[in-house]
């Protein structure tokens, strides 16, 4: 079965590349602007796997993270971080919200998947 | 266009927005509010910016971005203050980015290196403020355990969950991992199972696993990590490669990597394992882990940071027990052991509120090409043509008005109109656009004068049709310039006047009787009209002897070839003049105007019709012509009585209307459809008022009725003709034109009736 992977990313240009290299690996992705919009669209749709941005309006990937593992149904749901550099502290902040790893950007695709297939169960 | 292609052209779109974004909190910023939220928003702004330039490899802009990053997020940390300095570096190193956005997208020739490397080195210097950078603090030992569902992933086809296998002979080109998941891990919905998977991919593993560390299940904490992974992996690979399936946990488990071989028994306790025998890694410090790990008891029950430092001498301490280790009841992370040095700002937590905050509907929208639109808005105008074409011919048939086609006709018509309202409003935009690129002309040109000037912008949400938000940059591009330089003291002046020494430009926008008025005025000198009149005389524009109002000389400015400045300058003196900004707002259907007072300052007022597709207008005729007077210019119709005309020195005719004089304006002669002037009783006189304000009355032949057209430029369908605004198709197939009332009224008038004004034009 394809599995669903939820992009949460404020910026248009970032949720494309990610829609072209999960589709063409094969994934099924949906999409949300913000984290409030994100933890709306997971609520009602749900997702295996779920790649969020760190900086955005509204609600940030930290917020978002944390509002995640505060449900009950998405404790357990793999959870990747956007990343700009290999900054150390964003990614200390993330695993602390309970993100399950990260993804550096610029990134390659064939990492970009390598990494959701890792994470996927 | 491939699909990269299409996502890049998307970043440059969204960079555009992002730049308007950019440059309104920027002026947010300037007005002094300097909340937490507006810095935030620049901060991404520019982030998302770099975000996307680094997809697509854009280096220069890349580096330009992430140095203007940092500072913005040294302010939005609190650790710069956002002062006026700050921000008006801020200001003009949005405009270097927008220009490096404008290079990468090939639109414009690369960044001058000089002034990109100028603004660099003052961010940098905002940035560090002179001392020497921050060490970025490395916050990794973050040991706070999270209480979270744990599963033993019975499910995966783990290979051999029994004894330990011998190792084989080509054990030599093997790793043996030893990994001991904290209950974190499994709280970050990493699993072990997943990992063993990974592992799995590599080569054949041998695993086995030791659960002596599982206590008896009244004690269990489901949600904590107790089971130690021995497993043997067959791979001829680097250790790089096997240590990168644990990247993502290796701060939330203990992890050892050592090759296989040499006989050495599989070890099941990784805690007792002395970390002498195990051949050191250049990338793990396992002494400091151990150190890590044995710091962990104490800080959960007395967290000191002198209790979680790195001990200088590791020794070889008992594994914590299951028992002591108390799982922290929120998902806080502990206080942050700072090993190193001063402790950095403790990022800010997210404040509860903001994630159970009530979640406000987005609008919801679409993004339509607009070619698709501009196809519907044309379809929808021979719609409203046909519809016309129809209910005349209905007319014509001589079917009562009560009849039921006629009846279902008007019906249709109100229909047609509200589907062309609503096409229009598909097209409207606020004229924000225009306005958010004007702080930064008003910049660049009060540097070149050396003038201080302060923009302040109105209206920006004022809605007008999409053709006519593009098309008002220029001219009030042209009329900002002129401002400035034009309307403006320099600083000395002004001082010298008793005003401020900063001049402030005002832009607004304004919806005024179905129309969109645009201001632009200036708290200068005003218009200096003595000095105009000169001017005109001098280039022989006006003769000598003319007696010209106030008004008329001001309006002197808008006649071709007038230039007032004295030395022609960089910035208006382009040999492009007020006239060509007059005639661009007259392609749009619209006016200018201007008022000044001496020492107080000017306003240019434009006026332009919201859309360019549609006119409620009057059908009128004139000399076998038809012409559509637009209905807004018009206060009411009259039929003359030979008693109330007048004609001022026996020729110029004028008209008593309200007990005012108003004068009469045969348009057939004035369009120089007919040579002899009809007879005033004869025809209708329709009372007209322009956008100034000035009455005059307009002789036609006879009022057809009313209604709305589509508008066809003659502009572009044929060439411009002076009193007349546009073109339309009528019902019957046949072309009218539409009459421009303001020139009508002021300039034609004027010419074909005052020999003095003939000769000087």
């Amino acid at each position: 079965m394809k599995k669903t992977v939820l992009t949460v990313d404020d910026s248009r240009t970032m949720r494309d590349m990610l829609l072209m290299a999960l589709e063409d690996a094969g994934y099924t992705v949906i999409q949300a602007v913000d984290g409030i919009d994100g933890l709306e669209t997971l609520a009602a749709q749900g997702a295996d796997v779920v790649i969020t941005d760190i900086n955005m309006p509204r609600m940030d990937g930290f917020g978002f993270i944390e509002g995640m593992r505060a449900d009950p149904n998405h404790r357990t749901t793999p959870c990747l971080v956007l990343t700009t550099e290999s900054d150390a502290e964003k990614k200390a902040r993330a695993r602390a919200a309970g993100a399950t790893g990260w993804i550096v950007k610029p990134f390659d695709p064939v990492k970009l998947v390598d990494a959701v297939r890792r994470v996927a169960a | 266009m491939d699909a990269f292609e299409a996502i890049k052209a998307t970043f440059f779109q969204e960079c555009d927005e992002l730049l308007a974004e950019l440059e309104s909190k920027l002026m947010l910023l300037e007005q002094g509010q300097t909340d937490l939220e507006t810095i935030n928003a620049v901060f991404r702004a520019v982030h998302s910016v770099k975000g996307g330039a680094g997809a697509f490899g854009l280096e220069a802009l890349v580096r330009f971005a992430h140095v203007f990053e940092t500072l913005m997020d040294e302010l939005r940390a609190g650790r710069k203050p956002c002062d006026t300095v700050t921000i008006k570096t801020l200001l003009r190193a949005s405009d270097v980015l927008a220009d490096h956005i404008q290079a990468a997208q090939g639109l414009a020739p690369p960044v001058d290196e000089e002034r990109s490397a100028g603004l660099v080195h003052e961010l940098e210097l905002l940035t560090h403020g002179g001392e020497a950078p921050p060490v970025v603090e490395e916050d990794e030992d973050d040991f706070g355990f999270v209480p979270m569902a744990f599963d033993v992933p019975l499910d995966e086809p783990l290979p051999s969950l029994g004894e330990p296998e011998a190792v084989a002979a080509e054990a030599q080109t093997g790793w043996r991992i030893l990994f001991k998941p904290h209950g974190r891990m499994y709280g970050s919905a990493n699993e072990a199972g997943l990992l063993l998977r990974e592992l799995g991919r590599l080569g054949p593993i041998t695993v086995s696993v030791d659960d002596s560390a599982l206590p008896t299940l009244d004690v269990l904490v489901a949600e904590d990590g107790y089971l130690t992974w021995t497993i043997d992996l067959t791979a001829a690979i680097e250790e790089k490669v096997v240590r990168e399936v644990f990247d993502f946990v290796e701060a939330d488990c203990d992890l050892t990597i050592s090759p296989l071989g040499g006989g050495s028994e599989p070890v099941p306790v990784f805690e007792e394992e002395p970390p002498a025998v195990l051949p050191a890694s250049d990338e793990l410090d396992i002494a400091a882990l151990l150190a890590k790990a044995a710091g962990d008891a104490p800080a959960a029950e007395q967290p000191t940071p002198e209790a979680v430092a790195p001990a200088p001498a590791p020794a070889p301490a008992p594994a914590p027990a299951p028992e002591a280790v108390a799982p922290a009841p929120v998902p806080a992370p502990a206080p942050a052991p700072a090993p190193v040095a001063a402790a950095p700002a403790p990022a800010a937590p997210i404040p509860p509120a903001q994630v159970a905050a009530p979640v406000a509907p987005a609008p919801v929208t679409i993004r339509v090409d607009l070619d698709r639109v501009d196809r519907l808005i044309n379809v929808v105008g021979e719609l409203v043509i046909q519809q016309a074409m129809l209910s005349q011919r209905v007319l014509e048939s001589g079917l009562a008005r009560s009849s039921g086609i006629a009846l279902g006709l008007e019906d249709l018509e109100l229909l047609t109109r509200e589907i062309q309202d609503s096409v229009m409003a598909i097209r409207a935009q606020p004229v924000k656009s225009v306005f958010q690129r004007m702080p930064r002309l008003v910049r660049e040109v009060a540097d070149m004068v050396s003038k201080q000037v302060r923009l302040v912008t109105a209206g920006e949400d004022t809605e007008v049709d999409k053709t006519v938000v593009e098309r008002l940059a220029e001219p009030i591009t042209h009329m900002l310039r002129n401002a400035i330089d034009h309307g403006l003291e320099t600083p000395d002046e002004r001082i010298a006047a008793g005003k401020t020494a900063e001049g402030t430009v005002r832009l607004a926008a304004l919806h005024r009787s179905g129309r969109i008025v645009i201001e632009i005025s200036d708290d200068g000198r005003g218009i200096n009209r003595e000095r105009v009149k000169k001017i005109a005389i001098d280039k022989g524009l006006v003769a000598p002897d003319a007696a010209l109002t106030d008004e008329q000389i001001d309006n002197l400015i808008f006649l071709p070839g007038f230039s007032t400045a004295a030395v022609v300058s960089d910035i208006s003196g382009r040999g492009v003049g007020m006239d060509v900004v007059k005639r661009s707002i007259q392609a749009l259907g619209g006016r200018i105007s201007i008022s000044s007072v001496p020492g107080k300052g000017s306003t240019f007022t434009l006026s332009l019709p919201l859309t360019l597709a549609v006119l409620d207008g009057m059908v009128v005729s004139a000399a076998d012509q038809i012409l559509i007077a637009p209905l807004p210019a018009i206060v009411e119709s009259l039929t003359p009585q030979e008693g109330d005309l007048h004609y001022v020195g026996g020729v110029d005719p004028v008209i008593r209307f309200r007990d005012r004089f108003l004068p009469l304006i045969d348009v057939a002669m004035t369009m120089g459809f007919r040579d002899t002037p009809v007879v005033p009783s004869e025809g209708v006189a329709v009372v007209v008022e322009t956008e100034g304000g000035q009455q005059a009355a307009l002789l036609f032949d006879a009022i057809q009725g009313q209604r709305q057209v589509v508008i066809k430029s003659l502009e572009t369908n044929y060439q411009q003709v002076e009193g007349i605004a546009a073109a339309t198709i009528l019902g019957d197939g046949r072309v009218a034109l539409i009459l421009d009332v303001d020139v009508l009224v002021t300039d034609m008038r004027r010419r074909s009736s005052r020999p003095d004004f003939k000769l000087a034009s």
